[in-house]
């Protein structure tokens, strides 16, 4: 391989645990694409950021419930770069409603950008990383295997990116492509704070194993592992990144020793 | 066709909505749009005039005409 910086494309990378993982890849020398869909002014910020690092950053945008937006997007990438070395399908979205609410609008909403986005961003990333090999790493959520309340569609469709994770390792790791995925459990993003009441971020922390909260740089911290050399065995695998919360369901139960 | 009527035509698309029945006075509630439905309008509109709408101002939209009127500065911005 050439002396060239590596080349990641991160979605939704303007904020949030897509912005720390943009910058936890450049701190290791990565240039960056970073996509945004709604907030450009949060995406260049990012880019600043990035290039303050010492690495390039280049901005897309790109809506990703829409097959031929993402086309373009790749189309961009390459006929810039004419390479791609890791993909992050970060870029998520749904609608918050019990199952019985869920209509066939907000599910597909929900499905076409968690779910379909990432198998359309892969295959186009597969083709641009067939000389070189890659890493693809997908964020899902511990939704995707726990009950949330109004989580359901979003959890459906993390539930699919995990089984996609795995059959897209199998099929790509002949062509030196390592595919996994990070679960985290509620991250403490702008987002998050968005969604939920204060009151239920002060549980989610109190019911936390390691004491705090998970933060979008945990995250990050993952998902660089999975794309480091260190990494190249674990294939398929969906990492969990939770403080504990998912091997540890009853907290604050006492056991009675004998 | 003015920004107004495209914006209607764009809306109505997607809320399912007669165009004729939206007045600037109708609020979302009354074209009864969802939270997705306004999510779906909102982006059609930033991709169709290359505009950004932040979630922060689209939340102070009292109804139809103030959507419109923020497009309409918007895109006035966009070509001054």
């Amino acid at each position: 391989m050439s002396s060239r910086n590596r080349l990641a494309l991160v979605t939704g990378s303007g904020r949030g645990i897509g912005r720390a993982i943009a910058l936890k890849l450049a701190s290791k020398g990565v240039d960056i694409v970073v996509d945004f869909f709604r907030r450009r002014a949060a995406a260049e910020e990012t880019a600043r950021d990035i290039e303050a690092l010492g690495v390039k950053a280049h901005v897309i945008r790109a809506n990703m419930a829409d097959a031929a937006k993402i086309d373009e997007m790749f189309d961009e990438i390459a006929s810039k770069f004419g390479y791609l070395d890791i993909l992050i399908n970060n870029a998520a979205s749904g609608v918050g409603r019990p199952v019985m609410d869920i209509d066939i609008k907000a599910w597909n909403w929900t499905m076409d950008i968690n779910a379909r986005a990432a198998l359309l961003c892969s295959q186009r990333a597969a083709r641009l990383m067939e000389e070189q090999g890659g890493k693809i790493v997908n964020i899902s959520s511990l939704g995707s295997t726990f009950v949330w309340p109004t989580y359901a569609v979003v959890g459906i469709s993390k539930a699919t990116l995990e089984a996609l994770t795995r059959y897209l390792a199998i099929e790509l790791g002949p062509r030196g492509i390592c595919v996994n995925a990070v679960s985290a459990s509620a991250v403490d993003t702008e987002a998050l704070r968005f969604y939920i009441a204060e009151g239920l971020i002060t549980d989610t922390r109190q019911a936390t194993p390691a004491g705090r909260m998970v933060t979008p740089e945990d995250v990050a911290n993952v998902v660089a592992f999975l794309c480091s050399e260190e990494a190249s065995m674990i294939r398929g695998q969906t990492l969990i990144v939770d403080g504990g919360t998912s091997v540890a369901p009853f907290p604050k139960m006492e056991g009675k020793e004998q | 066709m003015s920004i107004e009527e495209e914006v209607k035509e764009i809306v109505s698309g997607i809320v399912h909505v007669d165009k004729n029945l939206m007045a600037r006075e109708s609020t979302f509630k009354d074209l009864k749009a969802d939270s997705l439905d306004i999510v779906q309008a909102l982006v059609a509109i930033e991709d169709k005039y290359d505009i950004e709408i932040p979630d922060e101002e689209a939340q102070k939209f009292q109804n139809f005409g103030d959507f419109i009127s923020f497009v309409e500065k918007k895109v006035q911005e966009g070509k001054s």
